[in-house]
């Protein structure tokens, strides 16, 4: 984008204080919505004193200089004067600029670039194009669900309706895909998520570097066979502790997880869904098997997500219809090996007419299921199993032992925040002598 | 005389020294070892590395044992096992050992694993939770020794807690404005009760009093900023240089006079 290299031009280096430090750095967006403060560095002594105040008798010598608009700004002195006076950037391009002085306040799609404007045409027929299958198909659809057909082809009927719809759905999308002010619109962040274009967006999006991230952390550290078998995520999350977002994968104190997270879980296909959230701990040193256990410290059931609603505040949700098992605080005692507290979000089974979705009972589940009202050996893909879900969604977030852990698990009333583990000795194998003939 | 000089002539073709070399008869040289018997085969003959498997399949290994000594990665380090830097293969835990392909892992390679058990078998089943070995054991900690309370001298007079009767010392210190220091400085009080500025001030001092001096119309520069193309400008930095470099050095020779006079 061409605003970055003028940005860059008037800014110079950020951390230089050659060039008058407290100039503002323009970000890198076509508008202006705030206008950035001027920092003031200097302390009143050093401030210029001010011009001689102008009575009646003597008119002011020194006259304020004119104000310059960082949006109408186009010659280099007028630039300059800006820089110098009010100490702000120009905003956009030089021949921007220059158009809006010209003409006032000029839509962004109406800004006078020939080519941009032909192009817009051009894009413009196609989209009422667009727009004109999109309502052939949709008659077409509702044609075909109201023709008779013989129950033994009404497998084709709903195949074809699927297939149709889909079509439209990718249609909605052509029909906005090239609109420059939708991309804008995302660009920005204020992609209506209710629409489906912006979800494709934001869904490519997550795609492209964010989800890879995830699926590279949770296979590395082997979440994925250990909890699940496999997972393939739709959703993304993020995970906060105390105001502050965790990595995935990132090391968590213990004093900062001993309150339970919020998260934000974004679906990128339309439509309320319910959730289970399922916190797993898949590596609980077990001494007697010599191996590891798994333990759950947290699981909720209900808990309604849109596109536009997504924040969930763990310790906020209903103890008596949504929460299962309450937050426990994640901990690692000394010498064992780093715990992984994988977070599973499992999407709730559809109703049986399809409109809407199961809700799981959580008092029925404690009262009447012993193997998922229980922490310790808890089996997460029996849990899923057992109720049907779909796994969605993943996070993971790693704790160790840390100089609060022992006070985390005291305030918690769990045992062994006195317990350390230690490496147990291997005996060595006998030395076997070999035959002295050839070897010495 | 021409006898003379006939029996010089004689003579003179018996002589070995004044001889023109073309006239001596050449000698052929040869050396009882050449050169090909120098490195050509000795890469070959080295005494041998004893390289290859040292505990075979199903032999019961403890951490640390050599399971195969090579050179490069003939076979790669599976399951509990690791690699040492001359790619031998140790292992990890105490087991098995099991040699074995894994193609969801690597289409070609061969593996060395162990496992805990003689009825288990590698790879691992695809998807199935790992088979993983915790070889740690529990003990409680030792309980943190309570010092024993000191006992404060009879007739002290403290029975509750006494507040300091000092004022607690400030934490920053600001400095008036000097001539080296036009805009003051803030002392901050740092770990070691040492009072200074960041690092980060000191390393931006230099340009702050530029920028400062600048914004009243004068400099702290000692040479004026460069030009390019100014010739003039550029003649007269490196005479003033060249002047102020002769001064250091005529000052220095005074100080060397004056020294040694004395």
């Amino acid at each position: 984008m061409p605003l970055d290299r003028r940005a860059g031009r008037f800014a110079r280096c950020i951390q230089c204080t050659r060039h008058d430090r407290s100039l503002p750095v323009r970000s890198f967006s076509t508008t202006a919505p705030a206008r950035l403060e001027v920092l003031d560095s200097q302390t009143p002594a050093e401030a210029a004193p001010p011009p001689p105040a102008a009575t009646a008798d003597t008119p002011n010598p020194n006259t304020k200089p004119r104000a310059r608009d960082a949006n109408t700004v186009s010659t280099p002195a007028a630039e300059g004067q800006l820089l110098r006076n009010q100490r702000t950037t120009p905003v956009g391009s030089r021949r921007r600029r220059a158009a809006i002085a010209s003409t006032g306040s000029i839509p962004f799609s109406q800004l006078p670039y020939q080519c941009f404007q032909e192009a817009r045409a051009f894009l413009q027929v196609d989209r009422q194009e667009k727009l004109e299958h999109i309502r052939m198909q949709r008659q077409r659809i509702e044609n075909l669900k109201l023709r008779a057909v013989p129950p033994q082809d009404e497998w084709i009927k709903e195949n074809r309706i699927r297939d149709m719809k889909h079509r439209l759905e990718e249609t909605k999308i052509a029909a906005d895909m090239n609109d420059p002010v939708v991309k804008r619109r995302f660009e920005d962040g204020e992609g209506d998520l209710n629409k489906p274009i912006y979800r494709l967006l934001a869904d490519r999006q997550w795609r492209a570097y964010r989800r890879k991230v995830l699926v590279q952390r949770i296979t590395t550290m082997n979440v994925i066979p250990d909890v699940l078998p496999a997972i393939e995520p739709i959703v993304s999350t993020t995970l906060t502790f105390a105001g502050k977002r965790v990595q995935h994968g990132d090391f968590v104190d213990s004093r900062v997880s001993e309150l339970a997270p919020s998260m934000t879980i974004q679906p990128y296909d339309k439509g309320p869904r319910l959730y289970t959230i399922a916190v797993v701990n898949p590596d609980v040193p077990d001494v007697e098997k010599d191996g590891f256990g798994y333990r759950c410290h947290f699981l909720a059931s209900n808990i309604e997500i849109t596109p536009t609603s997504t924040k969930v505040l763990l310790h906020k949700l209903q103890s008596e219809t949504q929460v299962v098992l309450p937050w426990l605080p994640a901990y690692g005692q000394m010498g064992a090996p780093y715990q992984r507290m994988s977070v599973f979000i499992l999407e709730q089974p559809k109703t049986e007419d399809g409109a809407g979705f199961q809700r799981l009972d959580a008092a029925k589940t404690r009262a009447e299921e012993p193997r998922y009202s229980r922490r310790e050996g808890f089996n997460l893909l029996s849990f899923v199993d057992r109720f049907a879900l779909k796994p969605v969604g993943v996070d993971l977030f790693r704790t160790k032992w840390d100089e609060g852990t022992a006070g985390v698990m005291q305030r918690a009333g769990i045992q062994g925040w006195d317990v350390e583990f230690k490496r147990k000795r291997v005996e060595p194998l006998p030395y076997k002598r070999l035959a002295t003939v050839r070897y010495r | 005389m021409a006898t003379l000089a006939c029996l010089e002539s004689a003579l003179s073709s018996l002589r070995i020294t004044n001889k023109p070399a073309a006239s001596l008869p050449r000698i052929t040289l040869r050396n009882a070892s050449h050169q090909a018997q120098g490195r050509a085969n000795k890469a070959k003959q080295g005494p041998g590395k004893r390289l290859g498997a040292k505990k075979t399949g199903g032999e019961y290994v403890i951490p640390g044992n050599i399971i195969f000594k090579q050179r490069g990665t003939l076979w790669f380090a599976g399951d509990n096992c690791f690699m040492g830097r001359d790619h031998t293969i140790h292992a990890g835990v105490p087991g098995y050992v099991r040699y074995y392909r894994d193609p969801a892992r690597h289409p070609t390679r061969k593996f060395i694993g162990i496992v805990f058990q003689k009825d288990q078998s590698l790879p691992q089943p695809t998807h199935a939770a790992r088979r993983r070995h915790l070889g740690l054991l529990a003990y409680q900690m030792p309980e943190p020794v309570v010092e024993a309370e000191i006992e404060e001298p009879l007739g002290s007079g403290l029975t509750s807690y006494q507040p300091p009767s000092a004022p607690r010392q400030p934490t920053t210190i600001n400095l008036k404005p000097t001539t080296n220091n036009p805009q003051g400085l803030q002392l901050t009080l740092r770990p070691g009760y040492q009072y200074r500025q960041s690092n980060y001030e000191i390393g931006r001092s230099a340009e702050r009093k530029e920028a400062a001096a600048q914004a009243k119309g004068k400099t702290t520069r000692a040479y004026n900023d460069y030009k390019p193309g100014d010739r003039f400008a550029a003649w007269r930095k490196s005479a003033l240089r060249i002047a102020r470099n002769n001064e250091r050095k005529a000052m220095g020779r005074g100080n060397k006079g004056a020294k040694a006079k004395k």
